[in-house]
């Protein structure tokens, strides 16, 4: 039986070899996309998991503020010395300081050199054999291999650390050996930098070691248990959790594009498979009546599937594997994204996972290949034998059990929508999505019929008409020509929409957040105090100068923090600042008021009009939620809360971002006000135009690798179309010999067969544009929030969406003119005396 | 060994049975010829022998020991098949997309005869059916008479008990035809087979061991 399955399947490749490639190559692209995705990512988080270990080591626990302007007292560190289970407690205090006049600020770590040694090893210095050295006590600091190659110095030199409006020099006392080959840092003693920096008494992190035969889990209850509000207990596990959430959303849109060229794939085996089952039908039924068994005809068209997956999904793998080396090289560990810092990471491929997209890639092209299998087994021999394929014509008499598949989908769709994410992850949309696209295919033959008999009732000439009845009776091959249009069109369609929703939406909201005509930002740390002093005097060449100031709190350890931004807005009017999705709520007077971003109402279930203790300033806070705003820009949450509430709190308001109204006709002036102070710290200042164009610009190239992907899924339903046409031709050979026999002549079958091939594209990307607004809706409304948390209205581009589908007509018109030259190629005198 | 009683067929769109109680029996060894108008119902008859038609009414059973192919289940008609039965159509219906030799050893595949033996039972029968030399040349190029001598060494290289032939030549010429039935019925008889073929030609019917005339009535 191996023999003649192998022989079969060779056959069938033999005759088949285009389409056969081109599914294995759609299943290969898929598998890549998605494997490749994998593969970066998990080398992503090895990297980060690494580099955690380097900076921070091994530690059982590590006690923080939650605040990113908080702290945790130095007497904490006394109370956790002496805790008998605690073997070492390392304090840590880090901070941000530019060097010199590079604009990007670098990580400056001060460390207790004992306790270090315990517990962080790979943050240890090396002092330099110089003679005039001076060591980490003395106020000697270290930096790491890769930032010694980024300055381009080396031990003995001295660097200008700034910070806001100060500056220190200090000189390169030796470097970090065990950094690794991306970490950018300084390396100084923390009483140093406690003294340059601050904080005074309190330092940014403990790090803990327990004693060995200590119930760590137990510890860590226990004393997370006594810790103040404002400080939080976190342990590695939850590093990776919140490096792993970082990219989470990111790799969604990656995934959605992995499931398009999958389904793609799929259909693409299934128009394969279909047509040749159709093709061979005589030969299966010879088969059978030899004595090949029912189940062989089944699992024959099930093997042959899985022969175009199973080399199409290893093929898939390997490219995957270039792929991501690639990609990583190219541009870096997050595509671009900007979620992860660093140079290439390792691709480090595993077995579990390489299996898992094998397996996926073998289920896609199966997927495809079951219903052809199945009108294989279902095919009654003896009439196939002597009449070859029947499609079992789905007469119209049932049309009632026709709308029950579709409608029984789309209630299950539905269902599905309503479903929460996944791990984060919106599978169930994802699911929702296949659904649409199979209720599309199910859909086409009662669309397919109905728009066939209505054109054979046109007066039209005879060989047109009869080629078109037909088609309306035996409906089998247009609708596999159709489905593929639905499934291409579709989803090429609803990316379309959501991309263009997405960025009408962050257009008007660009319009919403940068009211100022121009920003100045300072990258981490506060701006210089004799700026602000500049700007409350009464000859600057501005209006109106607003000021803010960036934070992050903690919320919730596992998840990236929430951002903090304190801004001047007024408590009254916030809507003129911020764009609120919702009703706004009056705050009560004694209460201090924040408004929340969308994303942080959904992942953390705050809602307006909830008063809630948020961990601010070292202590928990009770605030009052005044209304939900729109942010694209922060998709882990942000707050906002006005200058005078933050003051009010016991804050202090340290601005380090600007929003500036130069005087009317002053802009010029206003440009070479700011030049000075600009250069002198390292500030960045942007016309709210050039921010706005950057932003979109941005935009538009994450989002070019879903263009390219839609392009070749065109291409892949276009090819399908015309696939599908060859082979309906191929089929009706006997009847085309008749008609050319009773007189037609080519011209009129050719003719007859384009007509057919309008048609189908007609159905096809009616049915796809349906499916494709309903898929961008479920996109737009569903699988965003659910991934980004960001909510928009659905933007339907007819112009564009009209001009694919117009020029997918075209293509498919030249495709059936194709299909209808091999037609009239055909041997029709030989066809008709081979026929009995 | 055939032997077929109280068969009963009608199709379900049909206005009249096409036979009601039909009984006869063929000896191991022996040739039959079916004879019979066009439409009288001999296709279906073999239809329902070989198990891909199942009669109202009535048993076939087939072979030593006995076994009745209407009562089995389509898996295990199509192993009866592959094991015992040998078929010959008017069409050909050799496979275009495997060399004569690989279409020869199909049954010999179904039938699960040992992978050793294929070479050797595939040339013989190549041989006695007059195309030595013809096992890796592909289908299209062979002619009507060519081909059905394929056809005919596919249906007897498994060694089956029972031949069914439906007008074996009715596609070839005269000449070509008497040639391929003088062949068949030889190779027939060198394996001991039992046959049941049904034909049109008064010449083909007199050189069986006997006829069997399906008339509307019955069989005569
Ligand atoms: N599947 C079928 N459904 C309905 N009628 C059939 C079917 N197959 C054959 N018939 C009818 O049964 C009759 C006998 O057909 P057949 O056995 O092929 O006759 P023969 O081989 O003697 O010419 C014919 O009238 C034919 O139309
Ligand atoms: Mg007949």
């Amino acid at each position: 039986m191996r023999i003649l399955v192998s022989w079969l399947i060779r056959a069938q490749f033999r005759s088949r070899r285009t389409a056969t490639l081109l599914s294995m190559l759609a299943i290969a692209l898929g598998v890549a996309l998605g494997y490749s995705i994998h593969l970066i990512n998990e080398a992503a988080l090895a990297d980060f998991s690494r580099a955690m270990k380097t900076v921070q080591g091994e530690p059982d626990a590590v006690i923080a503020a939650r605040d990113s302007a908080g702290s945790v007292p130095l007497q904490r560190l006394d109370e956790i010395s002496r805790d008998p289970e605690v073997l070492v407690a390392a304090p840590v205090i880090e901070t941000r300081v530019r060097i010199g006049s590079l604009r990007t600020p670098f990580r400056l770590i001060g460390i207790d050199v004992f306790s270090a040694a315990a517990m962080m090893p790979g943050l240890l210095p090396r002092e330099s054999e110089r003679p005039d050295r001076v060591g980490i006590l003395d106020g000697g600091i270290h930096a790491s291999p890769a930032l010694l190659a980024e300055l381009g110095v080396q031990a003995g030199a001295s660097l200008t650390l700034l910070r806001g409006d100060r500056r220190w020099s200090a000189t390169i006392a030796g470097d970090v050996p065990a950094a690794g080959p991306d970490d950018l840092l300084l390396v100084a003693d923390i009483a140093w930098v406690q003294e340059h920096f601050g904080p005074p008494d309190a330092v940014s992190e403990i790090r803990v070691r327990l004693a060995p035969d200590t119930d760590a889990a137990g510890w860590r209850t226990r004393v997370a248990a006594l810790l103040p509000p404002g400080l939080l207990l976190r342990v590695a596990a939850d590093d990776s959790e919140r490096a792993s959430n970082l990219s989470r959303a990111y790799r969604v849109n990656l995934n959605v594009l992995a499931l398009v060229a999958l389904l793609t794939g799929a259909f693409l085996v299934f128009a394969t498979q279909l047509t040749a089952v159709a093709q061979r039908s005589t030969e299966f039924a010879l088969l059978g009546v030899l004595g090949l068994p029912p189940r062989m005809r089944l699992l024959q068209v099930l093997l042959e599937g899985l022969a175009i997956g199973l080399p199409g999904a290893l093929l898939g793998l390997g490219l995957g594997y270039a792929l991501a080396l690639a990609f990583t090289q190219l541009l870096g560990a997050d595509l671009g994204g900007g979620y992860f810092s660093g140079s290439a990471p390792v691709i480090v491929p595993q077995v579990a996972p390489a299996c898992g997209f094998l397996l996926l890639g073998c289920a896609a092209s199966l997927a495809g290949a079951a219903y052809p299998a199945y009108l294989n087994l279902r095919q009654p021999l003896v009439e196939a034998l002597s009449n070859g394929f029947s499609a079992r014509p789905q007469v119209v008499r049932n049309r009632r059990r026709q709308l029950v598949l579709p409608l029984s989908l789309s209630l299950l769709a539905g269902a599905l929508l309503q479903l929460p994410a996944l791990f984060g992850l919106p599978l169930a949309a994802y699911a929702a999505i296949a659904l649409v696209l199979l209720i599309g295919i199910a859909g086409a033959p009662l669309v397919t019929q109905q728009v066939f008999r209505w054109v054979a009732d046109w007066q039209l000439p005879a060989p047109q008409r009869i080629a078109l009845q037909n088609v309306a009776q035996a409906p089998l091959m247009a609708q596999v020509a159709a489905a593929g249009l639905i499934v291409s069109f579709a989803l090429t369609a609803s990316m379309v929409i959501m991309v263009s929703s997405f960025r009408v939406a962050v257009d008007h909201w660009l319009d919403h957040v940068l009211p100022a005509p121009l920003y100045v930002r300072s990258k981490a740390s506060p701006l210089p105090q004799d700026l602000l002093t500049a700007l409350d005097g009464a000859d600057t060449p501005f209006v109106r100068v607003e000021r803010s100031a960036h934070g992050a709190l903690t919320l919730d350890p596992q998840r990236p923090p929430v951002a903090l931004l304190v801004r001047e807005i007024e408590r009254s009017n916030p809507a003129a600042r911020l764009p609120f999705s919702g009703a706004l709520i009056a705050p009560p007077a004694d209460l201090p008021v924040v408004w929340i971003s969308e994303a942080t109402h959904e992942i953390y279930r705050m809602a307006p009009g909830q008063t809630l203790r948020l961990p601010l300033l070292g202590r928990e806070v009770e605030v009052f939620v005044g209304g939900v705003w729109r942010d694209y820009a922060r998709q882990f949450g942000a707050l906002v809360i006005s200058r005078d509430d933050y003051q009010r709190l016991g804050g202090d308001f340290r601005p380090s971002d600007l929003a500036l109204w130069p005087r009317p006709g002053q802009e010029a002036a206003a440009g070479e006000w700011l030049a000075p102070h600009a250069l002198a710290h390292g500030l960045e200042v942007a016309e709210s135009a050039a921010i706005r164009q950057l932003s979109l610009s941005i935009f538009d190239k994450s989002f070019a690798v879903t263009y390219a992907l839609e392009a070749a899924a065109m291409l892949i339903g276009v090819f399908g179309l015309a696939v599908t046409l060859t082979a309906s031709v191929w089929l009706r050979a006997r009847e085309l010999a008749t008609l050319a026999a009773l007189g037609f002549d080519r011209r009129m079958l050719r003719r007859a067969l384009m007509l057919e091939g309008a048609l189908i594209a007609i159905v096809g990307l009616l049915i796809g544009l349906v499916c494709g607004i309903a898929i961008g809706a479920v996109l737009t409304h569903v699988v965003n929030p659910q991934a980004f948390h960001w909510r928009m209205p659905l933007t339907v581009p007819w112009l564009t969406l009209l001009a694919g589908a117009a020029a997918t007509l075209l293509a498919a018109v030249f495709a059936s003119q194709q299909a209808a030259r091999q037609a009239t190629r055909l041997p029709l005198a030989q066809v008709l005396a081979s026929s009995q | 060994m055939l032997r077929v009683s109280g068969l009963a067929r009608r199709h379900r769109e049909a206005s009249r049975a096409l036979f009601t109680d039909l009984g006869f029996a063929i000896a191991a060894g022996e040739i039959v010829a079916l004879v019979g108008e066009s439409g009288i119902g001999k296709s279906t008859l073999l239809n329902c022998i070989a198990g891909l038609d199942t009669p109202d009414r009535g048993s076939i059973e087939i072979g030593a020991p006995a076994v009745d192919i209407v009562r089995l289940g389509e898996a295990a008609r199509a192993a009866l098949r592959a094991r015992n039965i040998g078929f010959v159509f008017q069409a050909f219906h050799v496979l275009p997309t495997l060399t004569v030799a690989q279409n020869i050893g199909v049954p010999l595949l179904l039938a699960g005869v040992p992978p050793a033996e294929h070479a050797s039972r595939t040339q013989t029968l190549l041989t006695r059916v007059g195309l030595p030399g013809f096992g890796d040349r592909w289908p299209a190029s062979l002619s009507g008479g060519e081909l059905q001598r394929v056809a005919i060494a596919r249906a007897l290289v498994h060694r089956p008990g029972l031949i069914l032939a439906d007008e074996p030549t009715g596609n070839l010429d005269p000449r070509t035809a008497s040639q391929v039935l003088a062949l068949l019925l030889e190779r027939v008889r060198d394996q001991q087979a039992s046959a049941l073929i049904v034909t049109h030609s008064q010449h083909v019917a007199e050189s069986c061991d006997r006829i069997l005339t399906l008339t509307p009535q019955g069989l005569q």
